[in-house]
């Protein structure tokens, strides 16, 4: 129970994080376009919007990394992992986060921290242009990213845990899902009819859930389906 | 151990450590910290005084930086606009009315629908999954071949990774360090012609053997 809190809790925390962060690519789109119609059309080019680019982009890049370990978006070689039960996949993920993780990501912060600090200490600014903007509230982001992957990691550790005591891995917070665009796809499609939407949606949500939680597909194989229903049909 | 023999079980250790199916990211990550540190392991040092240390850093910063991984995200942005839309079906069907009367018609409405895809998103995501639930019913509803049919839409699902502007160019540029508008330049020839290549072959291979592609019924030209 006290398990089942904690991971819901570390999980809202860097969904949070993940989800505010995600905004600058809203920012980063206006930046790069209005940038790009000052300098080409109106040529009146802004020196310090490079630097601005990168900022918005690096601080995007870093701080959605909780996220994406939240929702086991990370890339997995998963060729011999889906092979497995949660059981084994969980015990190689324990073995794996206290051989790499935790000091791959302690190393992160402590490095960052060092790195950020000293920026501070001289009010760094950026060299690109002559009168660049300052770098070290960037700099700051990547301790700061490093501490979220890492509390995000400890949950990961934790639900590792309760996978071995229980034999399932335990859930993750809804959101929305890539698979999803199906739905938005087909929900007010003119020329698909309604069973094979009912069908592809469905089949769209088993092949998204066997790669979630990375393991083999017994069946969802939607289309043979739906053509034996078709054909039992007079 | 001296630095390159390091360097080689090092080399070898990722490949059996990536096979496992532990996130990459932290595989790379893990691998590099433990052995430069012991690279650059100085005895009678503080165990925190280790030069890995600030090249963790200044990686970090370095990706951080980048300008050419900085048109990643806005074009995964960019696709995902596109693919919530949802214009795929309309497309699908509006092409499919222009090309009613090739052979294999729905195949070639695919590959081309998939290739227009690829001129658009450049990232292979739903919209194959999208284009297998559009495209496959028909197909083989209307009798084609489940080899031609399955084919035409992974075949064609791909091409998004080819045809310029996609996202896996840009990451080979930003890690090879070349010119993206070269290797986009470079891309453009291979992507459309292995298109053309494609449409032939359904083409070919429905004229040949129109048994694989039966023609559609006139009264349904739609899906």
């Amino acid at each position: 129970m006290i398990a089942s809190r904690l991971l819901r809790t570390v999980d809202q925390i860097s969904y949070w994080s993940g989800k505010t962060f995600a905004w600058l690519i809203l920012a980063l789109t206006f930046v790069v376009s209005i940038e790009v119609f000052k300098r080409y059309i109106l040529n009146a080019p802004t020196a310090w919007i490079f630097d601005l680019n990168n900022m918005l982009y690096g601080t995007l890049f870093m701080m959605c990394g909780a996220y994406t370990l939240a929702q086991a978006g990370h890339v997995r070689a998963d060729f011999v992992y889906i092979y497995m039960k949660p059981r084994g996949q969980a015990s190689l993920d324990l073995i794996l986060y206290f051989l790499f993780f935790i000091p791959c990501m302690l190393g992160l912060i402590y490095a960052g921290g060092g790195y950020a600090a000293d920026s501070w200490r001289i009010h760094e600014h950026s060299t690109v242009t002559a009168e660049g903007p300052p770098v070290y509230h960037f700099k700051t982001v990547i301790p700061v990213a490093g501490a979220l992957v890492m509390l995000q990691g400890l949950a990961e550790i934790v639900r590792c845990l309760v996978c071995l005591r229980t034999g399932a891995w335990p859930p993750r917070l809804e959101d929305v899902e890539e698979i999803d665009v199906i739905d938005t796809q087909l929900g007010h499609s003119q020329y698909v009819d309604e069973e094979s939407r009912r069908a592809a949606m469905e089949g769209a949500k088993a092949i998204d859930e066997a790669a979630r939680h990375r393991s083999v597909m017994e069946e969802g194989v939607v289309h043979e389906q739906a053509i034996r229903d078709d054909e039992k049909r007079p | 151990m001296s630095d390159p023999s390091l360097g080689l079980v090092m080399l070898s250790l990722i490949v059996v450590a990536i096979m496992m199916g532990y996130p990459t990211a932290f595989t790379l990550m893990g691998l590099g910290m433990v052995f430069g540190y012991i690279a650059f392991w100085v005895p009678g040092a503080h165990w925190y005084d280790n030069r890995v240390f600030d090249l963790i850093a200044q990686r970090t910063y370095g990706v951080m930086t980048n300008d050419t991984l900085l048109s990643v995200p806005l074009f995964v942005f960019m696709g995902y606009i596109m693919e919530r839309a949802a214009l795929v079906d309309r497309m699908f069907h509006s092409v499919q009315l222009a090309f009613r009367r090739v052979p294999a018609s729905l195949a070639v409405t695919t590959l081309l629908v998939c290739a227009f895809w690829g001129i658009a998103s450049g990232i292979v995501g739903a919209v194959v999954v999208l284009m297998g639930v559009i495209a496959l019913r028909p197909m083989l509803k209307a009798g084609y071949d489940i080899k031609l049919a399955s084919g035409a839409i992974t075949a064609g699902g791909t091409l998004g990774i080819l045809i310029p502007p996609s996202v896996m160019l840009i990451v080979y540029a930003a890690v090879a360090g070349q010119s993206i508008v070269k290797l986009y330049a470079a891309a453009m020839l291979p992507g459309f012609f292995l298109t053309f290549l494609y449409l032939v072959y359904i083409l070919g291979w429905a004229i040949i053997n129109p048994k694989i592609a039966p023609k559609l019924p006139p009264d349904q030209v739609s899906p």
